[in-house]
């Protein structure tokens, strides 16, 4: 009845691990490592979300079917948990380099570090529907299978990813033009 | 015609196969509309290029990692699968004041009652902070009193003259549910607590902290917790997991030689061991001590406050879709519906139950 480790009355997870799991991993684990990135813009950082990711995975009865749609919103959740953690650093850094670095325009500065962290700031920010949409879209999966991941309709995918682009497009130029 | 909204705009970069060609055929002939598509053409590109950056992934130093933790964590299977059992848990967090499991009222004699459940609350924090909770037993002396026992009956009408409650009737099953449930029933479970000012810094020091002094009269506190009976229904039995569970027992009571619940609580909640979300949450619970929390993982498990039958109720589900449950309390019992359904099918089961 609860997925949580301790509660008043536990019905228990699965506690073998998943005899297809290796074979899982090996197709999946750039897939999950690169949702994770784009969300952390970090490759060590995502490397540590995709083995949380696949350490529930591999405990879990997700048909292997599904397996990949199902590892790609762990990933993308887990790594905004991530960050939502270390939101608050990310801010402060961001408004310290506010005030020392000149940034010309968004365009160019997406690139830059100080940048990675605006966007980090800006994705924590997102409604986490919004998010999520934007990252899996962006890591390659098709309309339909967000709209299957976050219980959306294909047609409203468009919308969601539009408003998470245009979200941050505003977070960004926010900062660019607070300069 | 009208104008397609943002949304197909936004598509038509991505997938044009996917809108309909007379949005198609309208876009290519509007300039408002073109100019709309350019729009949304710039932004997903700035967020192409924000969403971008080191990709790649080792994939053979990956698994590596990973079959080291998979070993290093994998515990051996419990015997006979219990399907569900009562911990010892948010005691630890309430500490000592709090839960489950115990003797009766009656038993209790000159014992103080300082907990009885009458509301059920989800606590929730990420899974690595749920492990980082202490047992019970990393803060004194747990002895069983009545150990928890469960075993299987043979209809409800047994199930029901073991425990005194009533059995829920099941009328419409989910699909893919079928036939008959077995019926399994547990008795009164109790355990005696004894709480050890030295057990509990030996805890925290393994762990780095230094406790702040305990208050008068804790150390060596005795506290009694009860819960049971209680029966589960249980469908698909013969499958690695049941494909439906209803489980009702009487919930969980605590009583006291001495210590008032405020005090213990109170304290435990200060400690150094409890992570600071976990702890604040469990603040803001009544200080009667009358909440029971229900310890959720974010990343696995979301909670909806609803209600069965007028009665408040809170639904669960994983957020892999994979899991939903429902419980609620009527008096001092819970019942909980329970699958690997979804949140509208563990209500329509709820919802659908007599007598309840």
């Amino acid at each position: 009845m609860l997925a949580g480790r301790k509660g008043g009355v536990v019905v228990s997870r699965p506690q073998a691990v998943r005899a297809d799991l290796e074979q899982v991993f090996r197709s999946a684990y750039p897939r999950v490592v690169a949702v994770a990135a784009r969300v952390l813009g970090s490759r060590s950082e995502a490397e540590d979300v995709a083995q949380e990711v696949f350490l529930t995975f591999g405990r879990s009865a997700v048909p292997a079917g599904e397996a990949l749609g199902w590892l790609s919103v762990a990933a993308a959740h887990t790594a905004l948990n991530h960050l939502r953690s270390g939101r608050r650093r990310a801010v402060r850094e961001v408004a310290a380099r506010d005030s020392v670095t000149s940034v010309p325009d968004v365009a160019d500065a997406v690139v830059t570090l100080d940048e990675r962290r605006r966007v980090r700031a800006a994705l924590a920010r997102l409604p986490r529907k919004q998010a999520v949409a934007l990252v899996l879209r962006h890591s390659g999966l098709s309309y339909a299978e967000v709209a299957a991941a976050l219980d959306l309709s294909p047609g409203s995918v468009g919308t969601t990813v539009r408003r998470a682009e245009i979200a941050l497009r505003e977070e960004l130029n926010r900062h660019a033009s607070s300069e | 015609m009208r104008h397609p909204n943002d949304g197909t705009l936004r598509r038509l970069l991505d997938e044009p196969a996917g809108v309909a060609d007379a949005d198609r055929a309208h876009v290519a002939g509007c300039p408002q509309c073109r100019a709309g598509l350019a729009a949304a053409q710039r932004d997903a590109a700035v967020a192409t290029e924000a969403l971008s950056g080191d990709l790649t992934a080792h994939v053979d130093a990956g698994w590596q990692r990973l079959s080291t933790a998979v070993a290093t964590r994998e515990r051996p299977r419990k015997a006979p699968a219990r399907r569900w059992r009562i911990r010892s848990p948010l005691v630890a967090a309430i500490g000592v004041a709090a839960l489950l499991a115990g003797a009766s009222a009656a038993a209790a004699g000159d014992w103080l009652q300082i907990f009885r459940t009458e509301r059920i609350a989800p606590v929730t924090a990420p899974e690595a902070d749920l492990i980082k909770i202490p047992e019970l037993d990393e803060f004194g002396e747990l002895t069983p009193i009545e150990p928890i026992q469960i075993r299987q009956v043979t209809d409800a009408a047994a199930a029901a003259k073991a425990t005194g409650l009533t059995v829920p009737r099941v009328t419409d099953l989910p699909k893919g549910v079928s036939g008959e449930p077995t019926y399994h029933v547990g008795a009164r479970a109790s355990a005696l607590f004894t709480y050890s000012a030295e057990r509990a810094e030996q805890t925290a020091r393994a762990k780095g902290h230094t406790l702040p002094p305990p208050p008068p009269g804790l150390d060596g506190s005795q506290f009694r917790l009860t819960a049971g009976p209680g029966l589960a229904a249980m469908w698909g039995e013969g499958r690695p997991t049941p494909g439906l569970v209803v489980v009702r027992a009487v919930t969980p009571t605590a009583y006291s030689t001495g210590v008032p619940f405020g005090t213990a609580r109170d304290y435990l909640l200060s400690l150094p061991i409890l992570p600071a979300n976990v702890a604040a949450q469990l603040k803001n619970f009544s200080a009667e001590g009358t909440t029971l929390p229900l310890f959720m993982s974010v990343e696995h498990m979301k909670s909806t406050a609803t209600e069965v039958g007028g009665v408040p109720a809170t639904l669960l589900t994983s957020r892999d879709r994979t899991m939903a449950a429902v419980l609620w309390l009527d008096g001092t019992v819970v019942t909980a519906v329970a699958g690997p359904l979804s949140g509208d099918e563990v209500l329509a089961v709820a919802r659908g139950m007599g007598p309840r």
